[in-house]
């Protein structure tokens, strides 16, 4: 029984990273950015879900606001930070430090305006629970399972079958090529990372719905999302989804074999373990 | 015999200067917080805390007709920050006691505080190493060890003699921990487990499902952040067994949750009068909880020995206010409360969370 | 004065700890921000050995650097394999392994209560307990260091660490012995943060977790870039400002209730004005 629950909870936890996965995921292959301030978008889209929906906007629409204001944000990041960044040249290290300075502003902004405490949301239905075969899930759990699954299947046919999408992986594959064809990188770039902001500001606003908002918190679900696109193989949009899931599931069933206190170290020691034998990932993306 | 006279006049003029100076000097104190980081929610409310009751003071003329500064420092709740904030404000400012928060800070802290000699006055951290952490480090809020001895008497006259853990992974949490393992199976009771948490991080779905499995009466839980959460997550899943926490456990906003209904804790009484509620509330448009009103009272207690210390005429130094907290030892500042040793001894309630309230089952003391 | 001393002492240590990550990520170009983790170890280190009496201050200090030097080999072996974001992350990995650690390992390190009352210093019989004292020894530490930096940079060692940076495949085909540069400088990297470590802690006489956190790490790589990479000069101004930093802004007056976020939020705000305006940092060389 403890066991069915836990690996349900594993999951639920493991389709909100899996989204966050495949977003970074999205600007990491086409933009090669080590785009940390995501980790700042996620955060802020619950933020402001909040400020919406403590005054009075109905939750959906709240929602959908914050995911807007989210994909302006990360193109307004690209358009101001990268782009000239890019255009001065900078090296790899350059952008990742000024990413995570971006990181920075981010989060500290947030906790200026809206304190360092942990906020909940008062919205009534986000609590009530259900009895699925057993096991005990709220409605927020059953959301975020829709919503991962729903944001990974609209990711894959979004990559494979529209023409933006297939333009989007001509520029990942082959920029300077790109520029000459006139795809226009430039340009993809800005919706690439604007795309991927939206669609992390969907367990951006789910997950605090059940675990509440805290500005600092982004951090460690982007790192164990970079864990699972990096070991699910760069560019794979499946092998970041379902690493993700697997690593929140080990995660959570390990708790069971190991004390608690270890299962992040445990995870992490794993991971370098792999680094080391493995580098390319489980499902290399040829 | 003018030249005399000139003298005696210059002497009584400096004198009354020298009066006058003393009258009104700014007494000027220091607080080391975390004002950043995930630290910040308890340390920003700490502040406010010393704010308004240095407010209030120096409203009324402050102490003794000396107004009362208090420079506050961000320590990030790190020890190096500590350390350096520390020796600011004891070489610049020259100050001569500094309220601090936070186990590993203040513990940081507390070596260079005995060699200069230094009041430190903390208000908020429990662990247990603080009590005997240095002779000048004054605690105003018991230690979490007074607290677990408390709840587990409570327990026991209850007959929940099995239980389990929920712990956080840092320093408040660990020493919970300690104290649980400690005075649980020493009271008769039987432990089942022990699952820890990170701190800040609100998922407690493993840990408490894990608790559930292991069929504990009660849940002995030491947790400083992310109690709303927790309780949520309890009653989503469900659980049925009792939960039982501290002081930590005041969180106006878990309280006011059905969720919480039927969580008791341990709570030291800390009652504030609703029109300093109200007046706190007017200031900083928050609610006068818990860590508020400790260094409110903390600030009182400082208030107090300063005043002593000012009217024996004395040099306000860290030594002659410690000495006067010990001199006075029963302090009358929100709460009663009394300084046997470095530590105070202080009324302690059993409450429990019903209806959104939080009613006080029964009244204990500390040992 | 015993602030300014404090100031002067801790900035000291971080320039050590400044050069060890200068030699790694700006010189050799191996990413890594784990280099906390081993500034931690070499703290627990003293402070266990020193604690127990089991050694006292210079020979606690020399294991300290030597487990610093064997640790941060073994750290930086992943780059060997991997490159790149590749590298960040498994050093991410190892700095959150090593946090993991600290807390956990309750019998070693204290776990989250940390380790406090490490004796001071003790230099064959001459206790180090005035901070001003302290400032001596740091000072006399951060010296070699230096020296040992400087040396080795204008020696043709230091030209073939910058070769491998510029392009690894020419310096391999001209038949250097890349895997030997790398290490031994993962090794002289190691021995400096190690002792960084060890005096550190015994500074402070309290060691917890937090001082050797990711957080820390990247506090650290923002010390070496504002200073400026690859240079000396740099790698001691950086860890002189951004201590003062803290300092300085909270001279500037700001409403106490965002006084706090406001000066961590001037702090990023520095790091990408630098990176878009001044990527050499105040006194270094292009990165």
């Amino acid at each position: 029984m403890i066991l069915l629950q836990l690996l349900i909870n594993g999951l639920v936890t493991g389709c909100a990273l899996g989204v966050v996965a495949i977003s970074f995921s999205l600007v990491y292959s086409t933009i090669k950015i080590f785009h940390v301030a995501h980790a700042g978008v996620y955060t802020l889209a619950g933020y402001i879900a909040w400020s919406l929906s403590t005054r009075g906007v109905p939750s959906l629409l709240a929602f959908a606001g914050a995911i807007a204001f989210c994909a302006l944000v990360g193109a307004g990041i690209q358009q101001f930070l990268y782009r000239q960044l890019e255009r001065r040249r900078a090296s790899h290290l350059v952008v990742l430090i000024a990413s995570l300075g971006m990181l920075a502003v981010i989060q500290n902004l947030i906790a200026g305006i809206y304190t360092p405490n942990i906020l909940q949301f008062q919205i009534g239905w986000s609590q009530t629970t259900l009895r699925v075969a057993g096991v005990l899930l709220s409605y927020t759990q059953l959301l975020t399972v829709a919503m991962g699954i729903a944001a990974y299947l609209g990711m894959m046919f979004f990559a494979h079958r529209t023409a933006l999408g297939k333009r989007i992986r001509a520029v990942a594959s082959n920029p300077f090529l790109a520029d000459i064809t006139r795809l226009e990188p430039k340009r993809v770039y800005v919706i690439v990372i604007a795309i991927a902001s939206a669609v992390v500001a969907l367990p951006g606003v789910l997950v605090p719905l059940d675990f509440g908002l805290q500005p600092y918190s982004g951090v460690n679900a982007l790192l164990t999302a970079t864990i699972a696109m990096i070991a699910g193989g760069i560019g794979s949009i499946s092998g970041a989804f379902f690493l993700a899931i697997g690593i929140a599931v080990v995660q959570n069933l390990s708790l069971l074999v190991i004390p608690g206190e270890w299962s992040i170290g445990v995870t992490f020691f794993i991971f370098v373990i792999f680094m080391l034998f493995r580098p390319t990932g489980l499902f290399t993306a040829r | 015999m003018t030249q005399k006279l000139r003298i005696v006049l210059a002497a009584l003029v400096s004198t009354l200067a020298l009066a006058g100076a003393a009258m009104a000097e700014t007494v000027r104190l220091g607080a080391i917080l975390p004002l950043t980081g995930p630290g910040a929610v308890i340390g920003t409310q700490q502040q406010r805390g010393i704010q308004l009751a240095v407010e209030q003071i120096n409203a009324k003329g402050g102490v003794l007709g000396n107004p009362i500064e208090v420079i506050f420092e961000d320590n990030q709740a790190k020890p190096d920050q500590s350390v350096l904030s520390f020796n600011k404000l004891v070489d610049l400012q020259h100050v001569p006691m500094i309220f601090s928060a936070y186990s590993g800070p203040t513990l940081a802290m507390a070596p260079l505080a005995t060699r200069k000699k230094i009041l430190l006055v903390n208000g908020g951290a429990q662990a247990d190493k603080l009590a005997d952490a240095s002779p000048y480090l004054i605690n105003t809020i018991p230690t979490i060890g007074g607290e677990v001895e408390v709840m587990v008497r409570y327990l026991m006259s209850q007959g929940k003699k099995t239980g389990a853990i929920l712990f956080e992974n840092d320093a408040a949490g660990i020493s919970g921990r300690d104290n649980y393992l400690k005075y649980y199976p020493a009271g008769g009771g039987t432990l089942v487990g022990q699952e820890p948490t990170q701190f800040g991080q609100t998922d407690f779905r493993p840990a408490l499902l894990k608790v559930g499995a292991a069929n504990p009466q009660v849940m002995l839980v030491a947790i400083t952040a992310g109690l709303q959460q927790m309780a949520q997550q309890y009653k989503q899943l469900d659980q049925k067994y009792q939960v039982a926490g501290t002081s930590f456990f005041a969180d106006p906003q878990t309280i006011a949750d059905p969720a919480a209904e039927g969580f008791i804790h341990t709570q030291v009484r800390i009652d504030a009068p609703a029109e300093l509620a109200d007046a706190f509330k007017k200031k900083f448009d928050a609610n006068f909880d818990f860590f508020a009103k400790q260094y409110y009272n903390a600030t009182l207690v400082v208030a107090k020995a300063l005043e002593k210390v000012l009217a024996d005429k004395q040099p306000v130094t860290g030594e002659n206010l410690r000495q006067a907290i010990f001199d006075i030892r029963s302090f009358q500042g929100l709460i009663p409360m009394e300084f046997k040793s470095n530590t105070a001894t202080m009324v302690m309630d059993i409450n429990v969370m019903r209806g959104g309230k939080d009613v006080r089952l029964t009244e204990m003391k500390s040992e | 004065m015993d602030f300014w001393y404090t100031y002067i002492v801790l900035a000291e240590i971080y320039v050590l700890l400044g050069l060890s990550t200068n030699l790694l990520v700006g010189i050799v170009g191996i990413f890594s921000v784990s280099q906390a983790a081993v500034f931690g170890v070499g703290a627990y280190i003293v402070a266990a050995a020193t604690m127990n009496d089991t050694l006292s201050f210079v020979p606690a200090l020399l294991i300290a650097s030597a487990c610093g030097l064997a640790l941060n080999v073994l750290v930086t072996l992943p780059s060997l394999r991997v490159s790149g974001d590749y590298f960040v992350v498994t050093s991410f990995g190892i700095q959150l392994l090593a946090t993991a650690i600290f807390t956990n390992w309750t019998e070693g390190t204290g776990g989250a209560n940390g380790l406090p009352g490490i004796p001071p210093p003790d230099i064959f019989g001459l206790a180090v307990t005035e901070t001003r004292q302290f400032l001596v020894l740091s000072s006399v530490l951060l010296s070699l260091g230096c020296l040992a930096f400087w040396l080795a940079m204008r020696a043709p060692y230091g030209r073939l660490l910058r070769a491998i940076r510029e392009d690894e495949l020419a310096v391999a085909a001209a038949g250097k012995n890349i895997l030997f540069a790398k290490v031994s400088a993962a090794a002289l990297a190691g021995a400096f943060a190690g002792s960084a470590g060890g005096l550190y802690g015994s500074f402070l006489s309290f060691v917890d977790p937090s001082s050797f956190d990711l957080d820390a790490s990247i506090l650290l790589l923002t010390m070496v870039v504002v200073g400026g990479a690859r240079t000396l000069t740099g790698s001691i101004i950086g860890p002189f400002v951004l201590l003062a930093l803290p300092q300085l802004l909270a001279l500037v007056d700001i409403p106490t209730t965002i006084a706090a976020a406001s000066r961590q939020l001037i702090y990023g705000v520095l790091l990408i004005a630098f990176m878009l305006f001044r990527p050499q940092g105040l006194a270094g060389e292009k990165l």
